[in-house]
């Protein structure tokens, strides 16, 4: 039994890791600038399949594919940039709105380019290492470390260099940092364009682990949302947190209610910290 | 008021077209904007994003047949207990996003996590709702006719009149909250939250209030829908439905008494007029709505210099 439950915190650390890239985009878009893109989600979705286009029907090599995959989910996301949310960046509301509108284009277009058919990649880094009795497949250990690695190398640079402080500066002050020279317009745009990557490279390596379904971008933005307000929106590290926090009641929850509940614990997170902690559970900025 | 006489020739419409299939559409497209005229109260009227109206949609559905069955009540009457439990959803919903100050993106999101909660409740309470299956309902509203009695509502006609009739009545009682102090309010917290306490408004309260009435008449929508397919299921409480919605009132104009209407009418028969697939269908909805907030955001209607609810 506590083996079961140990190998449940393990799959739940590798999928809340998942929720953390997502988080970390939302909570770094919102905290930011201000805008809410709904449609992360999406970008990860693209990441994910071009990943899987690449990798199964180029036949490139799986880094290569990667790479390729944070590109276009970037491309994309400065088209989505330039084309929508600069028009909407004094008015979250419209912005919402208008993600939530991306949303529906960019899943459309997912069917109907790769229908629901679930897409299997073949796996990229064979073998597992045993710990006890439990098998830890080797390249959910490799995604994990990327992830937490890019997350802390994001939250170094937004806190060390020259850029991160621009960035906090106009975060805290948008008319005073532009009066102090700082770039907004080009800040703004880097700071979603860069939320889209993040979002495409855990797409990516969510492609190597778990079939894609164009359904995947919809249930992620919303488990990302979650982890992003349980740790308090603005908190880089703490999205990572409250991503693996999140999937770890998930997996473990599931172990002793019935599955049709799996989704619930998020919502009953998210109701729960806003009421009792709107500042999230790590005591974010917000 | 008087603007409520351009519906006259909705009346009149059955007389020229006799086509079962477009006076169907007509059907659909008067329920849903009944469920979209919901979520303009809220959104159109005090400003806030609520994502629960599809939630109230489809309890308002589940509700007014399931107390019909246990008490053997005519459709009117099942509405009524169906409101009464969406007042007192409303109402503790309501109390818990607004007493806690939640605004705009958060308010959005409590709401949305509340509606799916509703969701799974609805999908997992098998033995009452039948799960993922859904509700067969085989009984139709009844309506009492001078010199005919009882009759009752199944055919097409008879059908395009009950919703135009409702639609119509919900109009009026929307216009008349509108224009009252009430709605005055409600503009008065949309257009500037603070303010409006600052003026000794009880924010919190009137919030509260369009809350409440949006997610009845949401759920006045939902009892329609659900007797006139026939089927009540739990994709009505679904984030899409409350989507749909939203996308009907931007395009026919926000805060204005026509344009869910006519974002109903319009969303409704589009996909008769051309033949789409589901996703062509998604991915257009998805485009107008964006279409709409960044070139047109007053909507079809506002184009055409439509008032204002309260004004």
């Amino acid at each position: 039994m506590s083996q079961l439950v140990l190998g449940q915190i393990l799959n739940g650390v590798i999928l809340g890791s998942l929720y953390g890239i997502i988080a970390l985009g939302v909570t770094m878009t919102f905290g930011i600038t201000g805008i809410v893109n709904f449609a992360l989600g999406q970008f990860m979705m693209i990441g994910a399949y071009a990943t899987w286009c690449f990798t199964d029907a180029v036949k490139l090599p799986f880094t290569v594919s990667v790479v390729l995959g944070i590109l276009i989910a970037s491309i994309a996301g400065l088209a989505a940039d330039q084309a929508l949310f600069r028009f909407t960046r004094n008015n979250l509301v419209n912005g919402l709105l208008v993600s939530i509108g991306l949303i529906s284009v960019m899943e459309s277009g997912a069917l109907l380019l790769f229908t629901t058919t679930p897409k299997d990649m073949d796996v990229v880094v064979p073998g597992s290492w045993m710990l006890g009795a439990i098998a830890l497949p080797r390249m959910k250990l490799v995604v994990f470390l990327l992830l937490v690695a890019v997350i802390g190398l994001t939250w170094l640079g937004l806190s060390r260099a020259w850029l991160g402080r621009a960035t906090r500066a106009y975060a805290q002050n948008a008319e005073a940092a532009m009066l102090m020279g700082v770039p907004t317009g080009l800040l703004q745009t880097g700071v979603v364009v860069y939320s889209c990557g993040v979002a495409g490279f855990g797409g990516a390596l969510y492609a190597s682990l778990y079939s894609l379904e164009p359904s995947l971008g919809a249930l992620f933005i919303l488990k990302g949302v979650e982890a992003a307000i349980l740790a308090g929106v603005g908190n880089l590290l703490g999205a990572l947190g409250g991503g693996i926090i999140l999937g770890i009641t998930e997996s473990v929850g599931s172990l002793y209610l019935p599955g049709a509940f799996h989704d619930a614990y998020g919502l009953v997170f998210l109701i729960a910290i806003l009421l009792f902690r709107p500042g999230g559970l790590f005591g974010g900025s917000k | 008021m008087k603007s409520l006489l351009l519906l006259i020739p909705l009346y009149l419409l059955p007389l020229v077209v006799h086509s079962d299939v477009v006076l169907t559409v007509f059907v659909f497209a008067f329920i849903l904007s009944i469920l979209a005229i919901g979520f303009n109260v809220v959104f159109g009227g005090a400003g806030q994003l609520t994502m629960f109206h599809a939630a109230a949609f489809g309890i308002g559905g589940y509700a007014t047949f399931l107390s019909m069955q246990t008490f053997g009540l005519p459709f009117w009457l099942g509405y009524v207990i169906a409101a009464a439990i969406m007042v007192v959803i409303s109402i503790l919903v309501g109390w818990i996003c607004f007493k806690f100050r939640l605004r705009e993106f958060y308010f959005a999101v409590v709401t949305l996590a509340i509606a799916e909660l509703c969701r799974l409740v609805v999908l997992n309470w098998t033995n009452v709702t039948n799960g993922t299956l859904g509700l067969l309902v085989l009984d139709k509203p009844t309506v009492w006719v001078p010199g005919e009695g009882a009759v009752q509502i199944g055919q097409t006609i008879p059908w395009y009149f009950l919703s135009l009739v409702c639609l119509t009545g919900v109009l009026i009682f929307t216009v008349l909250v509108m224009r009252s102090w009430i709605g005055r309010n409600f503009s008065a917290i949309r257009l500037n939250e603070d303010l409006a306490q600052t003026l000794g408004i009880d924010t919190f309260r009137y919030k509260l209030l369009a809350f409440i009435l949006s997610n009845v008449i949401a759920s006045f929508a939902g009892a329609l829908y659900g007797f006139y397919t026939g089927f009540i299921e739990p994709a009505y409480l679904a984030v899409n439905q409350s989507l749909d919605a939203i996308a009907m009132v931007l395009l026919g104009g926000v805060s204005t008494i026509f344009g869910p209407l006519v974002g109903a009418l319009l969303l409704t028969s589009l996909p008769h007029l051309i033949d789409f697939s589901a996703e062509i269908r998604a991915a257009l909805y998805g485009a107008i709505l964006i279409f709409v907030i960044l070139i047109m955001p007053r909507g079809i209607v506002g184009l055409f210099g439509g008032r204002p609810h309260a004004s």
